[in-house]
């Protein structure tokens, strides 16, 4: 290969002037210096101390998060090891730790929040932004947008002190009658229990739910919309498969984030599961999950193998999050384009 | 879904090349008809299941809104914002220290968060590359995790070492708890503002500082205003980034390096009391949280709004 030839530079778009790698600048001396000059400038280098801190600030504090976490816990695992994951007992006082009850308390309550609302979640944005006439649509969606502010220890409190009595006196002995669903609900109605935590959760879930599908239903090409009808769609036909199959990626990117949230809630469940360490066998048994264990835990603990044995909880429960959320991306970015308005 | 089936099983008489023009047009008619008076049945029913669907989202966020208020509402006294709270059980008292607590503690926390934030979003337009790609990757796995996590990070760090609850511990959870929520929307509404404005003031040969200043943080102000804003108000109202690092408190505190007292752990601690006097405080605490977190949010938006229309 003849090094020689001189090849024309190529010219990158640039949109600032220090973009602009050194050797490829204008070669006039005066604008060399001017630049310099203003690099050596208190301001610039201000500026970019500013910058700069702010992101390394940031970094230092997510790596933190991550190491300390599991500094902590390191002895936990030692000490326990993959047992830690699948041994359903906790009792510090034998030293045996497992979190089985915690992992499946976690799932089942995440998984009763979602059959609930994202339904429901779906529905309700479906006629807001599809159905139902503007002068009833507009107020609806701005009082569920702020529903969404809703801080989760109040709803964890009307939980507690209003849906409890509810649940126990009438919810849960009305659905120990129904025949088929038996499987699901026996055992004493007490109130506090995994389906109320699911409830609660749900409750606490709905409106992101239903403002971020509403946005993504929004957001469907009125082509698509003209299109189906044009085809002889009825009204909801259109909305069925053409609005909802091209809002499908938003749809799924809000169950996602509400899936991450009743996950990660601990407060509000804490108050709600009955907090008993051992695995439901029903969802009218009462449970624990993975952050209601860690804030009925962690008070009374200090020091030690029970702490580094909570903090162990806490990564189980990071670690868990963190999967969920990849999988939602993975299957955002795996599936084919949205199916569209194909019969 | 039904697509298909629906063509196949309405199909009884056969519409062949035998039948003659006339039949041909009558059995389609009588088909089409068929089809379109069932695909508006179901059309029908799937509205009216939309819009159950609606008063069941509705429903329990009204009762939860208005059971709070009626509750919360009985609750509220001068005493209530004056006081300090009465010992577990007894009736009476307040939450005055609770109410300043929170706001402290809110306030700390957004005065951490927002300038990392910002300078962080800054950060992220400016050097577009695989550095800032990692870091917007890193805020938003931050987004995603649980608030007990971020509040036993903030336990390992500044509790422990020094065997110590403290109001900064606090403040500092809430702050890693806004930071990628501070970040995502601030760098969306710097986003938003129009590349040629920061050329032009480039071109003009205005250092980038005084670009950033007065160009891009200016014109993405509403933007900022209201994602900082809805930040604290989701700061406001969490719970467990404080139960072990703030730790609640029975007595009026300034300090931010003593335990604090704050809204949320008043209404957990006092929810979860078996007595009636100390529920009625929770209800109150829920009450007044409710509705500053409600204000807040609606500041927020009409906030953008009002600004957004004298930046144009």
């Amino acid at each position: 290969m003849p090094d020689d030839v001189v090849r024309p530079p190529r010219v990158p778009v640039v949109t600032t002037l220090e973009e602009i790698p050194p050797a490829q600048r204008t070669p006039i001396a005066g604008v060399k210096e001017a630049l310099e000059r203003r690099r050596a400038r208190p301001g610039g280098r201000l500026y970019a101390g500013v910058r700069f801190g702010g992101a390394g600030v940031f970094a230092v504090i997510a790596v933190a998060l991550v190491v300390s976490l599991a500094n902590s816990s390191s002895s936990a695992f030692a000490h326990s090891g993959l047992s830690l994951l699948w041994s359903g007992t906790w009792d510090p006082t034998r030293k045996a730790f497992g979190a089985e009850t915690f992992i499946v308390g976690t799932l089942v309550t995440t998984a009763v929040a979602l059959v609930l609302a994202v339904p429901v979640g779906v529905g309700t944005a479906a006629f807001l932004s599809e159905l139902a006439p503007r002068w009833l649509a507009t107020p609806l969606s701005v009082l569920i947008d702020l529903m969404a502010a809703v801080p989760s220890i109040v709803v964890g409190l009307w939980g507690l002190l209003v849906l409890t009595p509810v649940f126990a006196h009438h919810v849960e002995p009305f659905l120990k009658e129904i025949p088929v669903l038996e499987w699901f609900f026996h055992g004493a109605a007490l109130g506090p229990s995994v389906l109320l935590a699911g409830v609660v959760l749900a409750v606490m879930i709905l409106p992101t739910m239903v403002a971020l599908s509403r946005t993504a239903l929004a957001g469907v090409a009125l082509t698509d919309r003209e299109a189906a009808r044009a085809l002889g769609g009825t009204r909801w036909q259109v909305v069925r498969r053409a609005v909802v199959p091209g809002a499908r990626t938003g749809i799924e990117a809000a169950v996602t984030l509400a899936m991450g949230r009743a996950l990660g809630e601990s407060i509000a469940v804490a108050m709600v599961i009955g907090n008993a360490y051992v695995i439901p066998h029903s969802l009218l048994a009462p449970g624990a999950t993975l952050g209601s264990a860690v804030v009925n835990t962690f008070g009374g603990v200090t020091t030690g193998l029970e702490r580094s044995e909570v903090i162990a909880l806490v990564v189980i429960l990071l670690a868990l999050t963190a999967l969920v959320n990849a999988g939602g991306q993975l299957l955002l970015r795996t599936r084919l384009r949205p199916r569209g308005a194909t019969p | 879904m039904t697509g298909p089936t629906e063509t196949a099983e309405a199909a009884p008489e056969p519409l062949g090349l035998g039948v003659d023009a006339a039949r041909r047009r009558e059995i389609v008619r009588a088909r089409s008809a068929k089809s379109l008076a069932r695909r508006r049945f179901r059309g029908r029913v799937a509205i009216g299941l939309c819009t159950v669907a609606v008063a069941l989202s509705l429903a329990p966020l009204v009762a939860l809104v208005v059971y709070t208020t009626a509750r919360g509402v009985k609750a509220l006294s001068v005493d209530f914002f004056t006081k300090l709270p009465t010992p577990i059980g007894i009736p009476g008292g307040g939450i005055s220290n609770a109410l300043v607590g929170s706001l402290v503690i809110v306030a700390l926390g957004a005065a951490m968060a927002v300038p990392v934030g910002v300078a962080t979003a800054l950060f992220l337009l400016e050097r577009p590359g695989r550095v800032a790609g990692t870091v917007r990757f890193a805020a938003d796995v931050l987004t995603g995790v649980p608030s007990i996590a971020i509040g036993i990070f903030a336990y390992t760090v500044l509790v422990e070492p020094f065997a110590h609850f403290s109001g900064v511990a606090g403040s500092f959870a809430l702050a890693v708890l806004m930071l990628p929520v501070v970040i995502r929307s601030s760098e969306a509404a710097m986003r938003a503002v129009p590349r040629t404005e920061w050329e032009a003031g480039l071109a003009l040969g205005v250092r980038r500082g005084r670009v950033a200043r007065s160009i891009v943080l200016r014109g993405a102000l509403p933007g900022l205003v209201t994602g900082n804003l809805l930040a604290v108000a989701r700061a406001v109202g969490e719970t467990a980034p404080l139960l072990f690092t703030t730790i609640g408190s029975q007595f009026f505190n300034l300090n931010p390096g003593q335990p604090t007292a704050v809204v949320p752990l008043v209404i957990y601690t006092n929810g979860t009391s078996p007595f009636g006097a100390d529920q009625q405080i929770a209800w109150g605490a829920a009450f007044v949280l409710l509705v500053f977190v409600l204000l807040l949010s609606v500041v927020a938006r009409t906030v953008a709004a009002r600004l957004s229309r004298h930046a144009r």
